[in-house]
């Protein structure tokens, strides 16, 4: 009961810029013109879940960022701990992390276009490219970083060099991987907003601006919403699973 | 979120071990020579250069479909125009100013927010929920409400920038304000500072390593955010001429975009590097 | 003294000949010298200490001894052959502890068993039973960091253990522990050394520690690290902590500390 309340109180002013909004869309001096009121944008809601027309098109998106994001954890976790390991690797792979690490991802937005056309491809491996640089750099950082103690101890209780990269390094690196990996999670939902924006035939940036461009306003504001729920329930659970993984670091 | 954005890769501690023994003269200018020839940032200089001449190679033999990627040396000749031309400097330019602008005022309002918020019970309250509900949330997807109430323009573009850019300053700031050390605050107080002395003497200057990454979180953020705006809604600006450039199959131009926007990142994210060395010179982070 | 424990089958020795060691520089040119043609004869199954003040290249003789770094000149060798690298016949315990903070105490004790391959059961028994050594029974499964220093350097005397080295390297172990639990850890130590009697090299700057804990002492100088002279400790131990205030083991600190005490302000001094 009282951690009811206390949540109740906690995310009040949610439910006052709800209350603010509503007295703005139906009192206000644009009503219904500019902004839908809360009404409105719920039924439109409803409509989009009957249709299933955002189920359709949400699953495309997510499957888009699940994929790029998904493969940019693997390959950029490994790339950074041998760049770490080898200064070959580091050698080869750093210049090109130099010069695309500050490049704006959402520039290459025409070329996959031109290279992979409307479809899944061009999504996924722009998603790809924008979250490998994040998580190679912090894989990388990570793995530089280990206690150069722990490595030496797996050594004398008599661990390879192979085994010592996976099963100390990687671990001593964790923490930072992590880190790197949620920035990642973050630039995969931009660049799958932007780039189905820009150019798609299906996907939730596509359902927005095709509602936005036949002033379907309110059910616009709810696929908006939906997309931005998913965005933050994607990053609450990765931050659960990330404090279930670092339990060890908790006194 | 509390480390540093900083994509540097620094040199390997390099085990400098010493040959014993003496050597010639001249087998010592030619061991200098040859420890500079392999050191690491030439050998990355000569990855790039043999990567693009690998590339000037493949598209001139015409293994690549010149339309799926263009000769480098015609890309650069593009480039060259385009400066020529002045075209680079309009484009740029308004990219930039629209980044900068946008970026300027999110953080404008994020940092006295995020004090605030760290301080006051009231403040911190209303915002803490609306705050860490909107930091992890794909501030793009808010483009279309922006376009719908403020025009095609420049005012749209520059309020979804500050927007996108606002929420990792604030949340900085937040969390750097309020994890400053309190002895240290303690110590300034018996000093007889006052409040307003403690909190720009003692509090920014503590909490801006933190503030600093936030800030280096959100400027490639504002960059990428700046590109989509321009492509979506046209007009000058690279975004916008990089859309145009496709629509016209003229792939050249499309890649000419992307090294231009490519070397204003580079100049950018540098920057804020810099300007993060100069300001925390201070701290032991620069003692390496 | 060591004839009485010495176990039959015997144990390993290392000779040291002839080492230097440079840190960084040029072509010989510049840098710092740690350690300056060292020669020392560590005998099988005593405790040595290495002593002397910080900067004198203790830890780099005792890195170089478990084939952490690379010997530059002279060999280092061992019943076994030459040292070339990290081998679990020379087990190592530091002063950070350097537990694998992403394991448990029992996870961490039976990495280097799982290294050497034994089967399940055994290895299991063989951590609780070194687990117990060290007196760690009923944290089996905590985390390092929800451990005391204290608790964290037994885990970690327990890991190096349990691999049977027979060979023990102690870099500072004691270091990082506040006064009481310093003592405490001396006094265990050395009983589990009485009891498995393996050859100890322990690295300390502190004269107290030495001459309470070695069979033989080794006072090394800073700047560069050479070898200054080699003690015995030949004392009746019996006793535990009262040991410390007969007068033999006074008289011997005294002398020690008279042999350190120019080293150690030379040191402050010249330390930048």
């Amino acid at each position: 009961m009282g951690a009811t309340l206390n949540v109740l109180w906690r995310y009040s002013p949610l439910l006052i810029c709800l209350v603010l909004w509503e007295i703005v869309a139906t009192a206000g001096p644009f009503a219904n013109q500019l902004l839908p009121d809360v009404k409105q944008v719920a039924v439109a809601f409803w409509g989009l879940i009957q249709d299933g027309e955002i189920i359709q098109h949400g699953a495309r998106s997510l499957y888009r960022a699940a994929v790029g994001f998904g493969l940019a954890v693997v390959v950029g976790s490994a790339a950074g701990l041998l760049m770490a390991s080898f200064r070959p690797v580091r050698l080869l792979v750093n210049p090109i992390v130099q010069i695309f690490y500050p490049m704006p991802k959402s520039a290459l937005i025409p070329v996959m276009m031109i290279w992979f056309g409307l479809g899944d491809m061009s999504k996924i491996v722009l998603i790809f490219i924008g979250c490998l640089l994040p998580v190679i750099i912090s894989s990388y950082n990570g793995a530089r970083g280990v206690n150069p103690f722990l490595l030496w101890s797996a050594r004398s209780l008599g661990a390879s060099a192979a085994s010592t990269l996976v099963q100390v390094t990687l671990p001593a690196a964790m923490p930072e991987i992590l880190n790197g990996i949620r920035t990642a999670l973050a630039f995969a939902f931009i660049l799958m907003v932007s780039s189905e924006f820009v150019i798609a035939k299906d996907g939730f940036g596509y359902l927005i601006s095709q509602l936005g461009d036949g002033g379907a306003y309110a059910a616009m504001f709810a696929v908006i919403f939906v997309v931005a729920a998913v965005g933050f329930t994607a990053d609450r659970l990765y931050g659960a699973f990330v404090r279930h993984q670092l339990r060890w670091r908790e006194p | 979120m509390n480390r540093t954005a900083s994509p540097t890769i620094p040199a390997p501690r390099t085990a400098g071990r010493a040959s014993p023994g003496p050597g010639s003269p001249l087998a010592g200018a030619w061991r200098a020579v040859y420890r500079r020839l392999t050191s690491d940032t030439a050998i990355q200089f000569l990855v790039i250069a043999v990567l693009l001449i690998a590339w000037e190679t493949v598209t001139r033999l015409g293994l690549v479909h010149p339309f799926l990627l263009p000769r480098f040396s015609a890309i650069i000749e593009r480039i060259f125009n385009n400066v020529v031309a002045g075209k680079v400097f309009m484009d740029l330019g308004l990219t930039l100013y629209r980044a900068a602008t946008g970026f300027f005022i999110g953080v404008i309002i994020a940092i006295p927010l995020g004090v605030l918020m760290a301080r006051n019970a009231t403040v911190r309250w209303f915002f803490d929920p609306l705050i860490s509900i909107g930091f992890p949330m794909p501030k793009i997807s808010f483009l279309p409400i922006f376009i719908l109430w403020f025009g095609i323009f420049d005012t749209s573009k520059i309020v979804m920038i500050a927007f996108s850019c606002f929420f990792p300053v604030v949340t900085a700031t937040y969390a750097a304000t309020l994890g400053v050390d309190k002895w240290v605050i303690w110590s300034a107080r018996s000093f007889g500072a006052t409040e307003n002395q403690v909190l720009r003497e003692v509090v920014l200057p503590m909490a801006l390593p933190q503030i600093m990454t936030g800030i280096q979180i959100a400027v490639p953020v504002g960059l990428i955010t700046t590109v989509v705006t321009e492509m979506l809604m046209g007009g000058p600006g690279i975004g916008g001429s990089m859309m145009a450039a496709g629509r016209f199959a003229d792939s050249v131009g499309v890649f000419a975009g992307i090294v231009e926007i490519a070397l204003l990142g580079a100049v950018v994210v540098k920057g804020v590097e810099r300007l993060r060395a100069y300001l925390l010179r201070w701290h032991t982070e620069a003692r390496h | 003294m060591s004839g009485v424990h010495q176990p039959a089958a015997g144990g390993i020795g290392i000779e040291i000949r002839d080492v230097s060691h440079h840190y960084g520089g040029r072509n010989g040119q510049g840098g710092v010298t740690a350690l300056d043609h060292i020669n020392l004869d560590i005998r099988p199954n005593e405790f040595h200490c290495l002593l002397g003040p910080s900067g004198c290249g203790k830890s780099t003789l005792l890195y170089l001894i478990g084939g952490f770094i690379p010997v530059q000149s002279g060999v280092i060798e061992t019943s076994r052959g030459k040292v070339t690298g990290p081998s679990p016949e020379r087990g190592i315990v530091f002063q950070n502890f350097a537990l694998f903070p992403w394991k448990t105490v029992l996870q961490n004790t039976l990495y280097g068993l799982e290294k050497l391959g034994l089967p399940k059961k055994e290895r299991e028994e063989k951590a609780k039973h070194f687990i117990d050594l060290v007196h760690l029974s009923g944290f089996e499964n905590a985390y390092p960091s929800q451990l005391s220093g204290g608790m964290q350097q037994r885990a970690a005397i327990a890991r190096t253990l349990a691999v049977d080295p027979e060979i023990l390297l102690m870099d500072e172990p004691f270091g990082a522990l506040d006064a009481q639990t310093r003592r405490v850890m001396q006094e265990e130590l050395r009983s589990i050394f009485e009891r498995t009697r393996k050859t100890v090299v322990f690295v300390t700057h502190d004269v107290q520690e030495a001459v309470f804990l070695a069979d033989r002492i080794s006072i090394m100088s800073a700047r560069p690290g050479r070898m200054q002279h080699v003690l015995d400790v030949s004392v009746d131990r019996s006793g535990g902590e009262e040991v410390m205030k007969r007068p033999e083991f006074v008289e011997i600190g005294e002398h020690i500390w008279g042999l350190v005490r120019d080293q150690a302000i030379a040191a402050t001094r010249g330390a930048h």
